[in-house]
């Protein structure tokens, strides 16, 4: 049961992604991408990782995706222009695309490429969220300390780099 | 004392610093004093270490001291240090104390100059190479110290940059040793090379002295013959001497100082600290000695007719060189070095004092057109024709008690013919420099009126050294005047750092030692008389020609007009120099230079050609990989986008730009690795 | 739970300060007045470095702190020196430069601080969601700093290929570490080195996570293929910007690099060394090749530097102590020699864009004797001749080469080194033996015009401190490199201790 509802995610994920680069609109590009995540999203559940999946949907298709939407809405990229600039890529990028697939097959055909199971048990993922906190807060808080910096950077630089119109019209 | 020794090489180091960083915001007053208190530092430690060495037991003369590791790498280590031993200090006082006196004397000579400050520095970086060279416990110094000597060099000659023929000259000097560098440079490679297979890795003389005998006699000739290539570069020995004359360009004092008292002499003291290796190859010890002598009389002939002041000087210093070329080859090193010590005396005063003559010409170096000049500038008159007795081999002067020492040695040791080219070579030599002193300063001044009414003596800040070293020509023969029975004073001092080379050298030619013992005695002082009277002879010859009190005896085809008649082609051979570089431009210059104007005629002309010729094919494969990257790629994913347009500005550039080219070419990149790693 | 945290305020001292530094310049440059210069900030950024400096090469503590996260050992604070070296001289070159084109943005500064800060967490980090957030840090902080002169659209250009690019290697990177994690079941390099030492053979998903991690960090390093954004990046970013891209982001990837191969990763060394011998092979003949026909500068620096990282390589792939030293001391050597560079670079730059071409370079030595003259010291340098610390530094990674038996790679060294040497010389013809031509400008002046070629090229007092800093750092390791590889040796030696 699980099997099959991976492979509807999965594939749907895989399919969304792909329309993403496809589509010749961005608006289409950004409510694909925005299904792709939400395939992700059930992935995340399927892999008894429920906070991740909760954040997926929070932050990238709440927020992330608004923005985005946004950014588009307010450059006005014309439909074609993105479009034609990405397609004449694709006299390169499907020979690769069959070339990783065939290797791909090649590996797992030879049996170097397995797919095993993992080494938690379902009792041990039961307070997945708790977990998280737990260990964001103790063994990762230097990373998570770095992180803020991170985000501080972020902030001002985005800040920075918006400012320039003011400060060159002054 | 010795814990001093890193001043005498860093004292001129810092002198060059300072004045070539803040020169040029300093009174010349200050450059000057700079310049010479460094000089006079060093030639004090050098003094107290020469001291120093002297009250030492002779068995303990040697010392190697070690600063620093330069670099390390497992068994194999670099180290920077020097090995204090006679022949090292012995270099060193004439180094500095030659040069100290140059530098006060430059002070004087060029103190018009708009260079001042730039000309102090260089002077003192020379000396800092120079001192590197010789007191270099190991290759690695020397030859930083060989590599340094030939910079510094080509800043000095071609100091006067604005002037071509200065410019000119530099560059010669510097292509010229380059050549004999890449022979310097092999020889040393094969040398480690051949050691390391044997597992010896230090580059210290002392170790690799000491472990010759792993190389065969062949190989060892091999090293010694190219580094004797690197010796004629730099010494100017037939066939790379070229550059010496054209050196002439620079100011007077750096010919005085590099290319009579110093660096010129490199190569023989290179010889010299290598006698070990030399000792072991005799047939290389031949071809320097024949080199050596060749040399001597070839540039001797050439002196004959010059009548450039500057240039009879320098071949002069070519012919004198040679023989200190010939001692060496001989394995008579000890009579090498100290030619190399008079040399540096009388070849530096006489130097000065045609500076001084120059200067008082007003930049005049034509011979033809002075004259006379003994009554205008005493001084310097009287200290030039010292100069000129130690050379022509005059006793008691310098120059004869080092001259007859290598013709003695040669012909102990059996090479008569080398002695006969060397006896003639030291008639030739009086004749030619007594025609300059003729020429120079006695009889009518030929000078046009102006000049004459200039005429005067040099400054006593140029006259003082040119003193002092006319008393150091005059009497610096007296520690080579025999007075032991197991040799003169120099040859007890200097004979412990040749023990090596000396014992192969007698065991190669033992049976002859045994002749030259049954020879001594009276024999010696037979062929110093001989010598002395070929002195004489080209004396008194050059003085019928030129010095007018005894004109009128020479009978009257010995007149130079008559002469130079009667032999044209060989004189215009001699004029011409041999045409040797009529020669070098036809054969080598002419050919590499029409090669490079037809490979890369728009580009930087021979230097950037020489380079760009060699880097020719790689840029060919250079462009490939660069059109690769533009077209190939590009073009492959872009042949859709070329139809696109050129709508200028920033969406252009960002979309028809080439990051999806970068994204693309990255994934690709990746799924080559994973797949080569997996598939692999 | 805490005392196997292993807090410890003091192996973090230096992250501590120079986060409080950072922060420090910020609020001054919030309360600054709109139009005040913002010189002042980048004083207190250097004033804050030098104290931060020595205190980053004594804060060196046995064992791992923050749940085994961060590590303060010697070979964290060597490369700390290094970054806080190169962030000093790009803020003092960057006094210089923002005047030039007529940028006052106090943000510059301490964004500056903040990068050095991301290379110091990846260069300290034992664990690789540390060692990750350091790297996304520092390249957050370049992004910013490279579209820094928004007004110029070749900046913008430049910090968008480079923000995509990245974006795609980051990616790549969380890739392997994910991999890593599936596999080790932990991100911690001892307990992954743990781990790898029980299971022998290699599992092919490690192998994935090995390759996606080593093409992660190659593109930080810009090994060949993944170099494609350097040049275009260096041309378009600001000049000391792309100098402490060339410097830091490098020496920062390489200390990452070393960490997890020779920390977590040495049992896979036969694998993962070969994959690194045909990166570093291709990228030191290719960075070498292509540089030869570059003309602008910039770019023609951006190629040598990539053959650089290439020959950089050789050191860190043959595993031992003395090729893993010979990284430490290049990069240090590096940073000296090719800051310079970019300094003097830096000092041709005008807001019109011109002084970019090579051929703007004739005759320098005529006109400003003293550029001349220390850039042939750097350029020397970088063609690894002694004694400049270039020469000791190549010498010591190709004698590691060949100690370790690569003797392939060490002569495709020798070879790319001395390919090189062409386009460093050219540099220095041009200097020395050219004539500075003074119409048949064709290459950049053409838009530019006579008008302003004839502005005298201004040597500040802040860059000529760099100037003679870097040049004394290039000659004083190149003379006496025997303390620093030493220092370098010990901090490398836990690593190849088990």
């Amino acid at each position: 049961m699980e099997q099959i509802f991976f492979y509807i995610f999965a594939i749907l994920a895989v399919a969304s992604a792909i329309a993403v680069v496809a589509a010749k609109n961005p608006v289409h590009s950004a409510v694909y991408l925005i299904i792709c995540f939400l395939q992700v999203a059930a992935l995340f559940i399927l892999l008894r990782a429920p906070f991740l999946a909760a954040a997926q949907v929070f932050i990238y298709v709440g927020a992330v995706m608004v923005l985005f939407l946004f950014a588009v809405l307010v450059l006005n990229v014309g439909k074609e222009r993105l479009g034609e600039q990405i397609h004449h890529q694709s006299v390169i990028v499907i020979p690769a695309v069959i070339l990783l697939l065939l290797m791909m097959g090649i590996l797992v055909a030879k049996g170097r490429l397995t797919a095993p199971m993992g080494a938690f048990t379902e009792k041990a993922l039961e307070k997945n969220t708790e977990v998280i906190g737990k260990m964001l807060f103790s063994k990762y808080l230097f990373p998570f300390e770095v992180v803020s910096v991170l985000l501080l950077i972020a902030l001002i630089g985005a800040v920075a780099l918006v400012m320039k119109e003011k400060g060159s019209q002054d | 004392m010795i814990e001093l020794a890193w001043l005498i090489p860093m004292l001129p180091f810092t002198g060059a610093v300072i004045n070539g960083f803040f020169g040029s915001r300093m009174p010349k007053k200050t450059v000057g004093l700079i310049a010479c208190l460094v000089m006079a530092g060093a030639f004090i430690i050098s003094s107290s270490l020469f001291i120093k060495i002297l009250s030492l037991p002779v068995d303990q003369r040697s010392i190697e001291v070690t600063y620093f590791t330069w670099i390390a790498s497992g068994a194999f280590h670099l180290d920077i240090g020097f090995l204090i031993d006679p022949l090292s200090t012995l270099m060193i006082m004439v180094v500095t104390g030659v040069g100290l006196l140059i530098h006060i004397y430059s002070v004087g000579y060029m103190h018009e100059d708009k260079g001042f400050w730039r000309y102090f520095a260089y002077l003192n970086l020379f000396v800092f190479f120079m001192l590197m060279l010789v007191l270099g416990g190991n290759y690695l110094v020397m030859f930083l110290g060989w590599e340094g000597v030939g910079l510094c060099s080509f800043l000095l000659i071609g100091f006067w940059y604005e002037k071509k023929s200065a410019s000119d000259a530099g560059k010669k000097a510097f292509v010229v040793n380059r050549i004999g560098d890449f022979g310097f440079v092999l020889g040393l490679f094969l040398l480690f090379w051949t050691l390391s297979s044997h597992g010896v890795t230090s580059l210290d003389y002392k170790t690799v002295f000491a472990s010759l005998h792993h190389i065969d006699t062949a190989t060892i000739t091999v090293i010694t013959l190219l580094l004797f290539v690197g010796a004629t570069g730099k010494s100017a020995q037939l066939p790379l001497y070229v550059w010496l004359p054209d050196a002439m360009e620079g100011p007077t004092p750096v010919s005085a100082l590099i290319h009579a008292a110093t660096m010129v002499t490199a190569g023989v003291y290179m010889i010299a600290r290598n006698n070990a290796l030399y000792a072991m190859a005799p047939i290389s010890g031949e071809v320097v000695a024949v080199v050596g002598i060749c040399t001597a009389l070839f540039a001797a002939t050439i002196g004959l007719v010059q009548n450039d002041i500057k240039k009879v000087l320098a071949y002069s210093t070519v012919s004198q060189l040679g023989y200190m070329f010939a001692a060496v080859g001989l394995g008579a090193y000890t009579a090498g070095v100290f030619h190399l010590m008079t040399h540096a005396f009388f070849k530096g005063l006489m130097f000065l004092g045609s500076g001084s003559v120059i200067h008082a010409m007003g930049g005049e170096q034509d011979m033809r057109k002075m004259g006379g000049l003994h009554k205008h500038m005493k001084i310097t008159s009287v200290t030039f024709i010292i100069g000129a007795l130690a050379i022509a081999g005059m006793p008691p002067f310098s120059g004869f008690w080092s001259k007859d020492e290598i013709l003695w040695e040669a012909f102990e040791k059996g090479h008569t013919i080398i002695w006969a080219m060397g006896l003639l070579t030291a008639f030739l030599t009086a004749f030619y420099m007594f025609r300059q002193v003729f020429m120079t300063f006695t009889g009518e001044c030929r000078a046009d009126r102006h000049t004459q009414e200039h005429l005067h003596e040099s400054p006593k800040i140029m006259t003082v050294p040119l003193i002092i070293l006319a008393i150091l020509a005059a009497a610096g023969g007296i520690v080579g005047i025999s007075f032991f029975e197991e040799g003169t004073a120099a040859h007890h001092f200097l004979s412990p750092v040749f023990e090596q080379g000396g014992h192969a050298a007698a065991n190669v030619g033992g049976h002859v030692a045994q002749n030259g013992e049954a020879l001594h005695g009276g024999m010696e002082a037979i062929l110093m008389a001989v010598s002395v009277a070929a002195g004489l002879c080209g004396i008194f010859l050059a003085g019928l020609l030129y010095y007018a009190p005894l004109k009128k005896y020479a009978p009257s085809f010995w007149r130079p007009e008559v002469i130079a008649a009667a032999f044209k082609p060989v004189y215009a051979l001699l004029y011409n120099k041999y045409y040797v570089d009529e020669m070098y431009d036809h054969i080598i210059v002419n050919p590499i230079k029409r090669f490079c104007g037809w490979c890369l005629s728009f580009d930087l002309g021979i230097i950037d050609g020489i380079v760009n010729g060699a880097a020719w094919t790689t840029r060919l494969w250079a462009w490939l990989l660069h059109k690769f990257d533009i077209y190939i790629i590009d073009g492959v994913i872009n042949s859709a986008a070329t139809f696109t347009g050129y709508n200028s500005g920033f969406w252009r550039r960002l979309q028809t730009g080439r990051l999806q080219n970068y994204a693309l070419i990255f994934v690709i990149g990746l799924l080559i690795i994973v797949g080569s790693a997996l598939l692999g | 739970m805490l005392e196997t945290l292993n807090i410890n305020l003091t192996a973090i001292l230096p992250e501590i300060l120079l986060t409080a530094l950072a922060l420090c310049v910020m609020a001054l440059d919030l309360i600054m007045r709109r139009g005040a210069s913002r010189l002042v900030l980048g004083y207190l950024s250097i004033i804050g470095l030098l104290i931060i400096l020595p205190v980053s090469c004594v804060s060196v503590i046995d064992g791992a702190f923050y749940g085994g996260m961060v590590k303060a050992d010697g070979f964290s604070a060597y490369f700390n020196a290094i970054f806080i070296i190169a962030a000093i001289f790009t803020i003092l070159i960057s006094m210089d430069y923002l005047k030039r084109v007529n940028i006052n943005k106090g943000e510059y500064y301490y964004i500056v601080l903040f990068a050095t800060l991301g290379m110091m967490v990846m260069a300290a980090s034992n664990d690789l969601v540390n060692l990750y957030v350091g790297l996304e840090l520092m390249a957050l902080s370049f992004y910013v700093l490279v579209a820094i002169r928004t007004a110029s659209s070749k900046s913008v250009e430049a910090a968008l290929k480079y923000f995509v690019l990245g974006a795609l290697s980051s990616g790549v990177l969380l890739y392997g570490i994910s991999f890593t994690y599936g596999v080790a079941g932990t991100t911690n390099f001892t307990e992954i080195a743990f781990q790898a030492r029980r299971v022998t053979i290699l599992d092919p998903y490690l192998l994935l996570a090995i390759v996606f991690i080593i093409v992660g960090f190659s593109f930080k390093i810009a090994l060949f293929p993944f170099h494609l954004w350097s040049p275009d990046t260096y041309e378009g970013a600001p000049t000391p910007i792309a100098a402490l891209l060339s410097v830091g982001s490098k020496a920062a990837a390489f200390a990452a690099f070393m960490r997890v191969f020779l920390v977590a990763l040495p049992v896979y060394q036969p694998h993962w060394s070969r994959i690194f011998w045909g990166l570093s092979a291709a990228t030191m003949l290719y960075g070498s090749v292509v540089a030869i026909s570059q003309k602008n500068i910039v770019r023609m620096l951006a190629y040598s530097s990539i053959a650089h990282a290439g020959i950089i390589m050789i050191g860190f792939l043959v595993t031992s102590d003395m090729g893993a030293a010979g990284v430490m001391y290049y990069l240090l050597v590096y940073a000296f020699m090719n800051i310079g560079a970019f300094t003097v670079v830096t000092l041709f730059i005008r807001s019109s864009g011109r002084g970019e071409s090579i051929r703007d370079y004739r005759g320098l030595a005529v006109r400003h004797p003293w550029l001349a003259f220390v850039m042939s010291i750097f350029l020397v340098s970088l063609a690894g001749i002694p004694p400049t610390g270039g020469f000791t530094a190549k010498f010591f990674i190709l004698s590691s080469a060949i100690n370790a038996q690569y003797y392939w790679l060490a002569v495709i060294g020798v070879v790319s080194t001395a390919i090189s040497l062409f386009f460093y010389a050219k540099v220095i013809f041009y200097m020395y033996l050219s004539e500075p031509d003074a119409l048949t400008e064709g290459t950049a002046g053409g838009a530019a015009g006579g008008a302003d070629r004839d502005l005298p090229i201004m040597s500040s007092a802040t860059c000529n401190i760099v100037l003679v800093a870097a040049a004394v750092g290039t000659v004083l390791l190149g003379i006496y490199p025997t303390p620093f590889i030493d220092m370098a040796i010990k901090a490398v030696k836990p690593f190849f201790l088990t």
